[in-house]
């Protein structure tokens, strides 16, 4: 910080009006010093940021803190504030004002970078070549400006937004036309002091670490085997294979689910066979069937997440390199030792990004328990069952009720630990540590 | 000695064939039962004795597309494959960018920038669907499939870290050949990396195909009129009495994504680096 | 210094917000003086918009079977005067006006069940509506209206136009009433079977149905659906809210006896097979009763053409072509009232005398959109879908009871007593408030267990006794009381 404000302070020295122009109009000086498509690109967007804040953007700003001031009262025609979208357009409204402090910095600094070039009496890059430069040394910027801005505004932002609900008093009957306010850390305080939410919570927790270890070893190994045997030299019409699980993964997965919760239901073809074979019906997903629901969840969770974590390891066993596999042949390595020290390894490292993913993905596994056994609340459990998962709890919480704010509040305190959690992993792991491994 | 060899060898095929007509039995057995009861005459599962219908009849698909008065399946369809075309050829471009910048650059904030999406994978999805749904009403983008296509596309970097893994392996080796040869980072790309990771590219392709294809919670939130849902959305809205027409629906949802599997399965195994870091 | 600076922009934010809470307050006291014929006669004028078009939304049966294309086409052609089009909002029949209305993409008008329209009231997402000058008003009871009444910041408003009365019904077969049955189930000798009387007979029937024919059942319904079971709790005393089921920190199915009831249901599911833990038998009684496997179900009015189709079927398939096979459907398929139940609510007790069966029900009607832009023209087409003629062909090609008195007399006499049923309390309509959304799962829970009873080894039984029902009872309703109130 020190620093900065040291070099800020050394600024003026040196400043040539055409510069200080810059502060003012953007790009002005760039402009003056012959940048011509450099300059008009900054004034374009200082103009169009101008006619935005003008036009509703200031509004949104204020509207941000206060949430709106008037009632809609659709009886009596009165038009008032919807408090949750000026809540979303406030927000977007500061994260625009960010973006454009952020470029207007960039603009002072670009238009004393263009002052220096021409004191020293070079000629100042030209916006073509900054442009092709794009294609070149900066082209991740180009690359990922687009892909950021869209994360930005579709994840980001609802994201944030969600965040900040857990501070205000939205749901339940607050919701538009009636007016949202800031209430600080009251829902948290409110579910810190819930009696019944603690145990609830970590008996659903352990449950939910339980799950996302054990159904992330399960898809992962089960997947990685199927692609190894199918990449076998002795498998003839591989792709033939392959259409299987593929066929499994082409059918949407709240239909495969629902299609399960039959099969395993009284009336469905499970019991059916086992009835036809002298048996008694068995419950699967029955009130008391606790273990047997759960394993069946991650047995259907199984069925559902191989395929496409077969299509990937197959993918990435295609691309190995091979002559190392010729040298270990030569050295005399068994099969068995080249798959432990050669493949294995590989795969574990190009896959740690999915082993990751698949986690996060089983964590927040909301549709499994829902399609599968969805609406029951068993004893010992407050408002939840005792295959829900966070999520599912979450759910019951706060979705159905509309009770947002409460339900954005325990989503971040769970997003707290879970991040925490996933963060220590991916950051300890060789993927993002050591990046270069296989090159 | 040899003969061992080979008896070893034997047994390792049929071993291996067995283990795969179990595999493929198990993931094929709810399908089959699926495909069965669409083509089932009453076109209700419970008129099934054990596992098999009673007797089979083609009349299911015959109403699915002809009877459209309140069902309109064929208008959904061509909805679905609309968004979910539009969303996959987007969605993939974006996603190979990301992951190729992430993979290939150092920058700063790099790291921050990794650790942020993984983080931010997290976060339960659905809570962030009331500030979606807002969002697109200020953006008139509800009842347009463009809005559903431009979320799809824009969500798909997020899930960038398969596509970097694959990256990662590409030797960098190649590129500064290409450097040497003067080709800028952009020609680099596109002219070596993209054809080296076909594999990447037909999965990427593949599973942002089916995720607008599978999906029903978006449709749900932002298509309001029935002649605009996505098949998905349609399937949920049918009746209960309507099982039929719902196994119908839900087997053919599943043709196009095996169609393109089969389009693009030749492009998912050729091995690469071999041949291209040894010259 | 940043820090103070972000807690003096919210400190002033949070005095802005307040501020702005008393204007809103002011405001609401303003409005409570204000009679509500100013509200209703500001929003209703009386002067029709002209050409315009009104999006109605209607349920998926009422468009299926053709009656929605014939009330628009009706309408249509009544109103071309004025240029006013009513068209098919084409919209999910479950929509939610409150997240859709204030954006702009709701329906104009809307036909939904009493507590789902209701819960739009609270919030003002649809408008009260001047009902008196409807031409159904005195023709549709007061107890219809009753499910439509609001209370808004002191005055009482209605929101909605009964049109259709939902209550469970008794389905069964005639044709597979037992040989001679006038002689050995018809005690009373009334013509009318036993079974289908009174609860106990229709338990020993499918006692004995069962026995004989180790594949067929007697009556069979799932236990877990709430909305059919919760019937024989009412029956026995038990309410779902108190003070007329508004007040949601009131919850009352374990009230009364409501124990009885529960072992009610506990021994039917004995009669029955697992498939009543599940919505097994909710999903295929359409199909098994048409088969023959079971002998009576319960289901709603509007599902009468769905059972008939079933039957028919099964006919043809026997060899009756088209025609006879429907014929046969039609004289065989009989939907009636429920049978009584014991007074000491075991079905077992020979000497107990029989109470009336009491049952949830609701009310769907139609209500206009507050978002609307010609709520004159919506009321127009309201008034027209609520008169005779369309109450009588909508209960003709639908099957459903008439909420109006005139109609109802004439469409049957299935229709005649629903109308009774709700005039004379038997039938409880679902509360209109929002914490009737919380009562489903809880209610499930329990109804699965208790009926899991019937198919556990004696030892492992949970609920022996009374007082174990009224235990389980209780804690239901302590969880919908949890799942309303502490998040409040």
């Amino acid at each position: 910080m020190k620093k900065e404000k040291s070099k800020w302070k050394k600024l003026p020295a040196d400043l040539r009006w055409q510069t200080t122009l810059s502060a003012i109009i953007m790009g002005g000086g760039q402009f003056l010093y012959g940048c011509r498509g450099r300059g008009a690109l900054y004034f374009l967007v200082e103009a169009a940021t101008i006619w935005y804040f003008a036009v509703r953007g200031w509004k949104d700003l204020l509207g941000f803190f206060t949430l709106g001031t008037q009632t809609a009262d659709p009886w009596t025609h009165t038009p008032g504030d919807n408090s949750v979208v000026m809540l979303l357009m406030g927000l977007l409204a500061w994260l625009i004002l960010v973006g454009f402090i952020t470029f207007y910095i960039r603009n002072l600094k670009d238009a004393y970078a263009t002052q220096k070039q021409v004191d020293r009496g070079e000629k100042p890059v030209g916006f073509i070549t900054q442009l092709r430069g794009l294609l070149d040394q900066k082209f991740y910027v180009l690359a990922l400006a687009l892909p950021v801005v869209g994360v930005c505004v579709f994840n980001i932002l609802p994201i944030v937004f969600m965040i900040l609900i857990a501070f205000t008093n939205y749901g339940g009957s607050i919701v538009p036309p009636a007016l949202v306010d800031w209430v600080g850390l009251d829902n948290f305080r409110r579910i810190i002091t819930l009696s019944q939410f603690a145990p609830t919570f970590f008996k659903i927790l352990g449950w939910n670490l339980l799950w996302a270890v054990v159904s992330t070893a399960l898809n992962y190994f089960a997947g990685l085997g199927l692609a190894l045997l199918l990449n076998k030299d002795c498998v003839k019409g591989k792709a033939i294979w392959r259409a299987f699980p593929i066929l499994a993964y082409a059918i949407p997965g709240f239909i495969t689910l629902l299609a399960f919760k039959f099969m395993f239901s009284y009336g469905g073809p499970i019991n059916q066979i086992i009835r036809s074979l002298g048996g008694v019906a068995i419950g699967f997903l029955d009130l008391d069937a606790k273990w047997t629901a759960r394993v069946i969840g991650i047995l259907v969770n199984c069925w559902i997440s191989v395929p496409s974590i077969m299509l990937l390891a197959t993918g990435h066993l295609s691309n190995r390199d091979m002559s190392i596999y010729e040298a270990a042949r030569i050295d005399g390595a068994t099969r068995g030792q080249q798959f432990r020290s050669l493949t294995l390894p590989y795969m574990i490292f190009t896959t740690t990004p999915v082993i990751l993913s698949q986690f996060v993905g089983n964590f927040n596994n909301f549709g499994i328990f829902y399609f599968l056994r969805g609406g029951m609340y068993m004893d010992g459990y407050f408002l939840a069952s005792d295959t829900d998962l966070l999520i599912n709890w979450l759910y019951n919480l706060s979705i159905d009720n509309n009770y947002y704010c409460i339900g954005a509040a325990i989503s971040l305190l769970i997003f707290i630990i879970t991040s925490v959690i996933s963060l220590l992993v991916y950051v300890r792991s060789s993927a993002y540590r050591e990046e270069d491994t296989f090159q | 000695m040899r003969k061992q060899w080979n008896i070893g060898r034997a047994t390792d095929t049929v071993v291996t064939y067995a283990v795969l007509l179990v595999v493929c039995g198990i993931f094929f057995f709810p399908c089959l039962w699926l495909i069965l009861a669409s083509f089932s005459e009453s076109g209700s599962i419970y008129s099934f004795r054990g596992f098999f219908p009673t007797s089979y009849s083609l009349d299911t698909f015959r109403t699915l597309f002809t009877d459209t008065t309140m069902y309109n399946y064929p208008k959904w369809f061509l909805n679905t494959l609309f968004i979910a075309s539009a969303s996959c050829v987007l969605g993939t471009f974006l996603t190979i960018l990301t992951a190729y910048t992430m993979s290939r650059f150092t920058f700063r904030g790099r790291k921050t920038l990794m650790k942020t999406t993984m983080v931010l994978g997290m976060f339960p999805s659905f809570m962030g669907m009331t500030a979606v749904y807002i969002l697109m009403t200020q953006f008139n983008l509800i009842n347009q499939h463009w809005g559903l296509i431009l979320i799809y596309a824009a969500g798909a970097p997020m899930g960038y870290l398969t596509q970097k893994g694959f990256f990662d392996t590409i030797p960098k080796a190649i590129d500064e050949a290409a450097k040497i040869d003067g080709a800028t980072n952009f020609q680099i790309f596109w002219k070596v990396n993209l054809p080296l990771s076909r594999p990447m590219i037909v999965y990427t392709a593949l599973t942002s195909f089916t995720w607008p294809w599978s999906d029903f919670i978006l449709p749900k939130l932002l298509l309001k009129e029935k002649d605009l849902y996505t098949v998905a959305v349609g399937l949920m809205s049918l009746d209960e009495t309507e099982f039929a027409r719902f196994a119908a629906g839900s087997v053919f949802i599943a043709v196009p994504i095996v169609i393109l599997y089969f389009c693009l399965v030749k492009n998912m195994i050729n091995g690469i680096s071999a041949g291209a870091v040894k010259g | 210094m940043k820090k103070r600076l972000i807690s003096g922009v919210l400190l002033a934010a949070m005095m802005l917000t307040s501020l702005a809470g008393c204007g809103a307050a002011t405001d609401s006291k303003e409005e409570a003086q204000a009679s509500k014929d100013t509200v209703t006669g500001a929003i209703f004028d009386g002067t029709l918009e002209e050409n315009v078009t009104i999006r109605v939304l209607e349920n998926d049966t009422a468009i299926s079977k053709g009656y929605f294309q014939e009330l628009i086409d009706a309408f249509n052609a009544e109103y071309a005067q004025y240029g006013i089009t009513a068209v098919d909002a084409n919209m999910d029949q479950y929509l939610d006006l409150a997240n859709d209305g204030p954006y702009g993409y709701g329906p104009d008008v809307l036909y939904q069940a009493n507590d789902v329209l209701m819960q739009y009231a609270q919030g003002k997402h649809i408008y009260p509506l001047p009902v008196e000058s409807l031409e159904c008003y005195e023709q549709v009871p007061e107890e219809a209206w009753e499910a439509y009444k609001t209370n808004v910041e002191g005055s009482e408003y209605y929101c909605g136009v009964p049109v259709n009365i939902q209550a469970p019904m008794l389905y069964y077969r005639k044709d597979l009433l037992p040989e001679g049955w006038e002689n050995t189930w018809d005690k009373d000798a009334n013509g009318v079977p036993d079974m289908t009387e009174n609860w106990r007979d229709m338990y020993l029937f499918s006692k004995e149905r069962h026995a004989e024919d180790s594949a067929k059942y007697g009556y069979m319904k799932s236990i877990y659906d709430v909305y059919f079971s919760s019937g024989f709790l009412f029956s026995y005393g038990a309410y779902v809210f108190g003070d007329e089921n508004t007040d949601t920190t009131d919850i009352g199915f374990a009230a009364g006896d409501a124990e009885k009831g529960a072992y009610v249901l506990q021994q039917l599911a004995g009669v029955m097979n697992e498939d009543c833990l599940d919505d097994t038998i909710t999903t295929n009684a359409y199909s098994r009763l048409g088969d023959g496997t079971y002998f009576a179900t319960l289901s709603t009015p509007d599902m009468y053409s769905t059972f008939l189709d079933e039957l028919a079927k099964d006919y043809e398939k026997n060899g009756k072509d088209a025609n006879e096979a429907m014929e046969l459907a039609k004289e065989n398929l009989v939907m009636t009232g429920l049978p009584k139940l014991p007074e000491s609510g075991d079905l077992e007790d020979e000497e107990t005398a029989t109470i009336d069966t009491v049952s949830m029900g609701g009310m769907n009607g139609y209500a206009i959109s507050a978002y609307t832009q010609a709520p004159n023209a919506c009321l127009a087409f309201v008034d027209f879908a609520t008169s005779y003629k369309m109450m009588m062909k909508r209960s003709e090609l639908l099957g459903v009871a008439p909420a109006r008195a005139d109609a109802a007399k004439d469409a049957g006499e299935v229709s005649a007593d629903l109308f009774d049923r709700l005039h004379n309390n038997q039938i409880v309509l679902m509360p209109s408030v929002d914490g009737v959304s919380q009562i489903w799962t809880p209610g499930q829970t329990f109804f699965i267990d208790v009926a899991k009873d019937a198919f556990r080894p004696e030892n492992e039984r949970k609920y022996k006794d009374m007082a174990a029902l009224k235990d389980g009872l209780t804690d239901m309703s302590q969880q919908i009381y949890d799942a309303i109130n502490t998040l409040q």
